[in-house]
């Protein structure tokens, strides 16, 4: 079905043979253009019954339920539920800060990995799938569409993706959640680097919208252990200065600080039912992907 | 604080080295990448209080370790409350000892005297300062000491207790004199004392000249004062002030006059205590008790028959029970008749125009004994006949004649070196003749008669009287006085500056000038006679010291001399075993050809008060000094090497920085799981 043939580093073809087999279902209905394997909120041809409905004039008469007539003497429609595609964005964060990774795999390699994957299986099971790589602002950015010719360029946008700039990640899912029109699976892959409140707000905003969001929240081990002995002078990826600091008199304080923020996005995620994984660079990128398809799948069905 | 290796404090500045370290190491660093600054950031402003402070603190005990590894091998010595006083192992040690009788004082409750104490913890110090001489002085009249092993200081026969006061400036300058002699080192001079007043002499002139002497020292020389300055309770000290024979119509009665005085011991009031005098007197003994109330109680008189057939001379000892000094519990007195007064009056013409009364006035006062039972003779010899005057027996001679010279001038110096007393008055015409160095000038007729304005109260042969009250000196009319020329020392002085008495300094004996007549025409010294009576009557005495066959001699000034008298004293009661160097230093009865020498302590023993400690610390001003106060019977050690208790100090550096560098509970837990939750999110 897909045409790209150009290797992409971020794409593991075996494993994405393996992922192939676990669906990626929307946690929510989806409005989609055509039909396709995720729940819709409307009411469509699928073979599953969903409800009777009065006859009125116009409707199609081979929808008539004539049994129900012939016991009621009334007119009702059956209706099923409809069937739909999905349109999956992905939000990649290419701020400086996804450049670090102290095991020789920067943040940045891991979300091509996971974003690419992604792509490819939604775009696989007839998905659209656009995508925005996000750091002082957007800096690029394609819509949801089906073709395979639309994958190649999200590829393409993912490929071309470099860690540069600050972070502006909760403005940048504010205008997202208004600008997205239907609903669909936004996919954040991001270091999340940024104070907790301002991602809360965002995230509640695309809940609002109806919005099924999940995420990946990028960390180097030692950005979790912080395991330095020497004395060292940090350098900000984002250009914000630098710090010399003894690991010895401050490991203590900082491990003290990401426990704080790490119980915090936890709260987060957990208040907005967010699809929330986190994953260090040195873990298995496809059992994290197989985690997280196999978390959706056994929730399938959800309707509204 | 010293140290015995002060040369590894040269190493102190390696106290910096975890300074120096934790510098480079901050200098080492690596430069990272970062992404997660907002952690970092956060970990920066928790960590400026606590943190910043265990670091220091970490870095504080780091060096403390070190300096107290330093100190510890620079051995490290206390002195008693750790003087801070610099320096290390002196080249000379020098101990002052002080062995007066009063040192021999102990506590109550301790077996030891001052004196023991003192050469015990001085041998310990002095051991553990590990000096390389170790100079002893115990007497300036002699060499000192030098020790090969400075613990034999507590057994020195020599350092032992004595009857003689110590004379400490005497001894400074000896120790200075010796460390001058011998270009000596760094020094160190150990006094022990229990500072007396009349053992140190503070009054006297040369303390500020010692003072400017040691502070020249090219070397350093610091001073140590171990202090007995507690006054001892309850201490008795017992003494005869007088004892004279006197004569009764068949028998002899001796009269012993005897003081026991009281310690003061600081109490405002003192109990009136019964004290049994023991007297010992030709092995027979006889016990007197006598109650003290105040600070002494005084047996005047008190009379011995002796019988017909005792000898005219003899020895005694009277004491006291034992109490907290047993120095001062004993005294021993020699007794004999009285020598008769005799006194040569040498003058040319009694009735020249010139005496007119002089020499008969000069007759008179010495003709009448101030006690009824002496008596007193007097003669008259031309001055061209003294050849002939009985001068073996005279203890005076007043010569109113032109200066001997030739024969005359060696009679009259072998009776001076005897001991005998001369007083020269002025000729009617003074002819330039000299003896000793000194002749009458010429005669000056003052238009007002002249009054002494200044003389000599304290001692000689116009001090006050034993009451205290001055002579009426002041009272006297001089018309004319006599010039003199020669080194003397004016006892009394005329207001235009010229001498009226004067004395020769003499090595014994006595040799005065008295530079007016008692003529009435010269002076009111005859119509106001009491000081004239005085001062021959005080010269008679004097000069029967030397004609007694009996003397109570102080110890200490008995040494001299008995040294001066050279062999032949026996001793005849006093203590069994005296070094021969300790002669005249103990109490004891000396005896030689009929003749009798008691020594005893001075006076001054029984009745010195203990000086203010800053009155002692004064004396040293402006040089190195370090008192130590000492307890008799003490075990503390002055000087104490206390490197353990920098170890120990080290050690506990150690583990306050390993305890500072132990991480928190917290910080040892692992780092935050990445997997406890995601997908059930």
């Amino acid at each position: 079905m897909l045409t790209d043939r150009q290797p992409r580093s971020f794409l593991d073809p075996q494993s994405l043979a393996r992922l192939a087999g676990v669906p990626l279902v929307a946690r929510k209905p989806m409005v989609g253009g055509v039909s396709g394997r995720h729940a819709s909120p409307h009411r469509g041809s699928s073979i599953e019954f969903a409800e009777y409905r009065k006859y009125v004039p116009g409707d199609d008469l081979r929808r008539l339920d004539w049994r129900a007539f012939g016991r009621s003497d009334r007119y009702y429609v059956k209706e099923y539920e409809a069937d739909t595609n999905l349109r999956l964005c992905l939000v990649v964060d290419t701020s400086g800060s996804m450049a670090y990774g102290s095991a020789g795999t920067p943040k940045l390699d891991v979300a091509r990995r996971i974003a690419g994957s992604l792509g490819y299986l939604a775009a696989q099971q007839g998905d659209a799938v656009g995508i925005s790589c996000v750091a002082d602002g957007v800096v690029q950015s394609l819509p949801p569409r089906r073709s395979p010719a639309h994958l190649r360029l999200v590829f393409d946008v993912l490929e071309a993706a470099r860690p540069d700039g600050g972070t502006r990640l909760p403005e940048v899912l504010h205008e997202f959640a208004e600008t997205i029109r239907q609903r669909a699976l936004v996919v954040i892959v991001s270091d999340f680097f940024m104070p907790p409140s301002e991602l809360e707000s965002a995230f509640n905003h695309l809940r609002f919208r109806r919005h099924d969001v999940a995420t990946f929240h990028l960390l180097d081990p030692q950005e979790v252990g912080f395991q330095f002995q020497r004395p060292t002078r940090f350098l900000d990826l984002e250009g914000k200065g630098a710090i010399f600091a003894d690991p010895v008199d401050i490991a203590d304080r900082y491990r003290r600080a990401v426990e704080s923020y790490l119980a915090e996005v936890r709260r987060i995620v957990l208040a907005s039912g967010i699809d929330h994984h986190r994953v260090l660079t040195t873990d298995d990128v496809e059992q994290s992907l197989a985690r997280f398809l196999v978390g959706r799948a056994s929730g399938q069905g959800a309707r509204r | 604080m010293t140290f015995l290796q002060p040369w590894v404090l040269v190493g102190l500045p390696l106290v910096s080295l975890p300074l120096i370290v934790h510098l480079i190491n901050q200098r080492r660093f690596q430069t990272v990448h970062w992404g997660a600054m907002m952690f970092l950031l956060s970990a920066r402003a928790l960590s400026r209080g606590y943190s910043r402070l265990r670091h220091w603190l970490i870095m504080l005990m780091r060096m403390l370790a070190v300096a107290a590894v330093i100190l510890a091998v620079g051995r490290p010595l206390s002195r008693g409350w750790l003087a801070l006083a610099a320096g290390g192992r002196p080249d000379t040690a020098i101990v002052i000892l002080d062995r007066s009788p009063s040192m021999q004082a102990r506590d109550r409750d301790a077996a030891d005297t001052k004196l023991d104490t003192g050469r015990r913890q001085l041998a310990e110090a002095v051991a553990t300062l590990g000096a390389a001489h170790t100079i002893v002085f115990t007497d300036p009249a002699r060499p000192p000491l030098e020790l090969d092993e400075p613990r034999a200081l507590a057994d020195l026969p020599s350092a032992g207790p004595s009857a003689a006061p110590a004379d400490i400036p005497r001894l400074l300058q000896a120790a200075y004199d010796h460390i001058r002699a011998s270009a000596a080192g760094a020094s160190e001079v150990w006094i022990c004392s229990d500072q007396r007043a009349n053992d140190w002499a503070v009054e006297a002139g040369g303390w500020s000249s010692l003072r400017e002497a040691f502070a020249a020292l090219p070397q350093p020389v610091r001073f140590q004062l171990l202090a007995f300055s507690q006054p001892t309770a309850g201490n008795l000290a017992v003494r005869v002030t007088d004892a004279r024979l006197e004569r009764r119509a068949t028998a002899r009665d001796l009269l012993l006059s005897i003081v026991v005085s009281r310690e003061d011991d600081g109490q405002p009031s003192a109990s009136p205590v019964s004290v049994p005098v023991t007297i010992e007197l030709g092995g027979a003994t006889s016990t007197v008790e006598l109650v003290v109330t105040g600070r002494e109680a005084v047996l005047a008189n008190h009379a011995i028959a002796l019988g017909a057939e005792a000898e005219p001379r003899g020895h005694g000892r009277v004491s006291i029970p034992a109490d907290t000094n047993a120095a001062d519990n004993e005294f021993y007195f020699v007794f004999a008749e009285p020598a008769p007064r005799r006194t040569l009056v040498v003058a040319d013409d009694e009735d020249g125009a010139h005496d007119a009364g002089a020499s008969s006035s000069l007759e008179l006062v010495a003709g009448i004994p101030p006690e009824k039972s002496a008596v007193a003779t007097v003669d008259r010899v031309p001055a061209a006949a003294v050849a002939t005057a009985a001068w073996e027996e005279a203890a005076l001679v007043l010569w109113q004649a032109p200066l001997p010279t030739g024969d005359a001038a060696k009679l009259v110096e072998a009776f001076v070196n005897r001991g005998g007393q001369v007083v020269f008055f002025p000729p009617a015409d003074p002819d330039g003749r000299e003896f000793a160095g000194c002749r009458w000038t010429e005669w000056t007729t003052h238009p007002e008669p002249l009054a002494p304005e200044t003389w000599r109260t304290d001692e000689d042969l116009l001090a006050n009287t034993r009451a205290g009250a001055a002579l009426p000196v002041g009272a006297l009319a001089v018309t004319r006085s006599c010039g003199l020329a020669g080194e003397i020392v004016p006892l009394a002085s005329l207001a235009g500056g010229g001498p009226l008495v004067a004395r020769l300094a003499t090595r014994r004996g006595g040799v005065y000038f008295c530079a007016t007549t008692p003529a009435p025409r010269d002076s009111s010294l005859a119509s106001e006679g009491i000081v004239l009576y005085s001062l021959v009557q005080r010269a008679i005495d004097r000069g029967l010291e030397s004609l007694s066959p009996v003397r109570q001699l102080d110890a200490g000034a008995a040494a001299v001399v008995l040294d001066i008298e050279k062999a032949g004293w026996t001793r005849i009661a006093g203590a069994a075993t005296v070094p021969v160097d300790e002669i005249g230093m103990q109490p004891a009865v000396y005896a030689r050809a009929g003749r009798l020498v008691a020594v005893n302590r001075p006076v001054a023993e029984d009745t010195a008060r203990i000086l203010p400690a800053d009155r002692v610390d004064g004396l040293f001003q402006g040089l190195s000094f370090t008192r130590q106060d000492g307890r008799a019977g003490g075990t503390d050690s002055l000087v104490q090497e206390i490197w353990r208790a920098f170890l120990i100090a080290m050690v506990l550096a150690l583990i306050g920085e390993g305890l500072l560098c132990m991480p928190s509970r917290r910080s040892s837990r692992s780092a935050p799981d990445a997997s406890p939750f995601g997908a059930a999110a």
